[in-house]
């Protein structure tokens, strides 16, 4: 009896954290499904009475989530492809080329990089956008986001790359394959699951990313989902139900993703802290 | 084979993009900052030169020193409080064999999260009206806390969401470490009749000292780094009890175009990171001895 009392006490402990975990989302999810305030207010714990589905349509079209939501997605999408096939060239390029002294010299500036935390350059980049032109445009998201990937990802991928025995190439320069097409056949196939990594994390990252897309658009059109998010809390305050519908629609996704890809995600995440 | 991987052209097509990009939105804007630091540029009027005058006017500014303390609250309570949690937790964890997998995966989930929502959703965890918290204070027939909007209560608030965040984060890095550990040593002790508390206590801990040490260390810049979850749930307020050193600076920069003030207190906050960071490095990481299983 107390050897499983005791053996039992870990288990009870970790379900209590597990359930601090979970609460606030079924407390939101069900919130959702509520009518209105009062009814958040009068039955908080419980089951919604009815399940009001109209809240979903409402959000996801008048509140305009439905633009946040695809903005981000391509963004989030667009800035990771783009950066993991930069960081994917210029590894193989420094790692795989024989041009070692060069290659290590821009190893080495590229991993200056990784010093330097992303809010210390806020305003510099902000006034970067600005002369550039393309403040408030998606422009002054998307490379943000995908230069911001470069170094962690060439460390990443570069790390990765290294590995591959030398013996292909010297076979495929013997067959008469030219550079192009031993990166994209031999290289980069062999390389997938580095850049796999690499994708989700940036992508996760850009879909996150919540500093610049407030401060550097102001066209709600243009809007990504975190900072629309606090763009639609802010108008539409007193409507609990809402709001919640909201933060369903901005926390769904990354849970489908976080479903089937848990041990990419939670392999790269920290990795990526490790090495940083 | 030296013809092929020495074309220079392709060698500058791979890697020419990527620097021209990184040197623009690394290199440039951390050259301009420190440029800009030393102005008093305010985005109207010409920029001046004018020496140091920025970081003297940052430590004599009472807002900006209030907001260096709130980060030093940050950062006392997540190496104080979050990082010894962190520990306990990770070793209960490790001694399961059942649903490992299962907490493992649960306290990871909310760091995966944008911390804007995050900032949502517990803001309206807090609310006094319908907030979870203050229903279950109600159901004691307790006053509602208005917790985002009582000086008291608003950063112990934040503090609480940030542990919340990322205490799992953490556990998931030092569980990783104790389970390379091989299981022998924990064997051997187990023979010789060491209890749990002692096996964990003496052999794990010393064991994954220099993983708890990077924990810290990422704990350290974290605080410093602390901004998103303050500009959503409170905005710095009430009257700056939640206000950061990253969150002051970006109100000074964006609301009062105060950019060149703004760059020096971000290359204040970039010194800082670098000082503590360097001084944990030196003072504890270095005096202890290398472990080897």
């Amino acid at each position: 009896m107390a050897v499983t009392l005791r053996k039992s006490i870990p288990h009870i402990v970790m379900i209590a954290y597990v359930v601090i975990i979970l609460l606030p989302f079924v407390f939101i999810l069900f919130s959702s499904l509520k009518v209105n305030n009062t009814e958040i207010a009068t039955h908080p714990f419980g089951l919604p009475k009815t399940w009001e589905f109209g809240n979903y349509k409402e959000a996801w079209v008048k509140a305009k989530i439905n633009v946040y939501f695809f903005n981000s997605l391509y963004l989030a999408f667009s800035a990771a492809v783009v950066g993991v096939l930069l960081s994917a060239a210029t590894s193989y390029a420094i790692t795989r080329m024989k041009f070692r002294r060069t290659s290590n010299g821009i190893y080495q500036f590229v991993l200056i990089g990784m010093l330097i935390p992303g809010n210390v350059l806020f305003i510099a980049q902000y006034l970067l956008v600005q002369k550039l032109g393309i403040l408030d445009t998606h422009w002054s998201l998307f490379l943000p986001y995908t230069a911001g990937a470069l170094p962690f990802s060439i460390l990443l991928i570069s790390a990765f790359m290294k590995s591959i025995p030398q013996e292909l190439e010297e076979a495929a320069v013997v067959d008469g394959m030219n550079v192009f097409r031993m990166f994209f056949q031999i290289i980069l196939p062999l390389t997938v699951p580095a850049l796999v990594t690499v994708f989700i994390v940036n992508f996760l990252g850009n879909w996150n990313e919540y500093l610049l897309s407030f401060f550097f658009i102001s066209k709600d059109a243009l809007r990504t989902l975190p900072s629309g998010m606090v763009q639609f809390r802010d108008a539409f305050q007193t409507n609990y139900a809402l709001v919640c519908t909201g933060i369903v629609f901005s926390v769904v996704p990354v849970l489908i993703l976080y479903a089937f890809l848990q041990r990419k995600i939670i392999e790269g995440l920290t990795a990526g802290s490790l090495k940083g | 084979m030296k013809t092929t991987l020495k074309n220079p052209y392709v060698y500058l097509l791979f890697v020419v993009p990527t620097i021209v990009l990184y040197f623009l939105f690394f290199i440039y804007p951390m050259l301009t900052s420190v440029y800009y630091g030393f102005t008093n540029w305010n985005g109207l009027n010409t920029k001046d030169y004018i020496g140091f005058d920025n970081f003297v006017n940052a430590f004599k500014d009472a807002d900006f020193r209030n907001s260096i303390l709130n980060n030093v609250y940050i950062l006392l309570f997540s190496c104080g409080v979050q990082v010894p949690l962190i520990v306990v937790f990770s070793l209960l964890i490790s001694q399961m064999k059942r649903f490992q997998g299962f907490y493992k995966t649960t306290v990871f989930m909310p760091s995966i999260l944008s911390t804007s929502v995050i900032g949502i959703l517990w803001g309206y965890i807090y609310d006094p009206d319908v907030g979870l918290i203050n229903n279950i204070l109600k159901t004691f027939g307790m006053d509602p806390i208005y917790f985002l909007a009582d000086t008291k209560w608003a950063l112990v608030s934040i503090l609480i969401t940030n542990a919340w965040q990322w205490m799992g984060f953490y556990i998931v890095l030092i569980l990783a470490a104790i389970l390379s550990i091989p299981r022998d040593i924990d064997e051997a002790a187990m023979i010789d009749g060491a209890t749990g508390v002692q096996r964990a206590w003496y052999l794990t801990v010393p064991l994954i000292k220099p993983i708890i040490n990077v924990v810290i260390m990422l704990s350290i810049a974290g605080a410093l780094r602390v901004v998103d979850i303050v500009l959503v749930m409170t905005g710095g307020g009430p009257v700056g009890s939640t206000e950061v050193m990253a969150s002051y600076m970006v109100n000074k920069a964006i609301k009062f175009g105060d950019y060149g003030y703004g760059t020096a207190l971000s290359i204040i906050i970039f010194i800082f990171a670098l000082i503590l960071t360097a001084l944990y490095q030196i003072l504890i990481v270095r005096r202890q001895e290398k472990v080897e299983y």
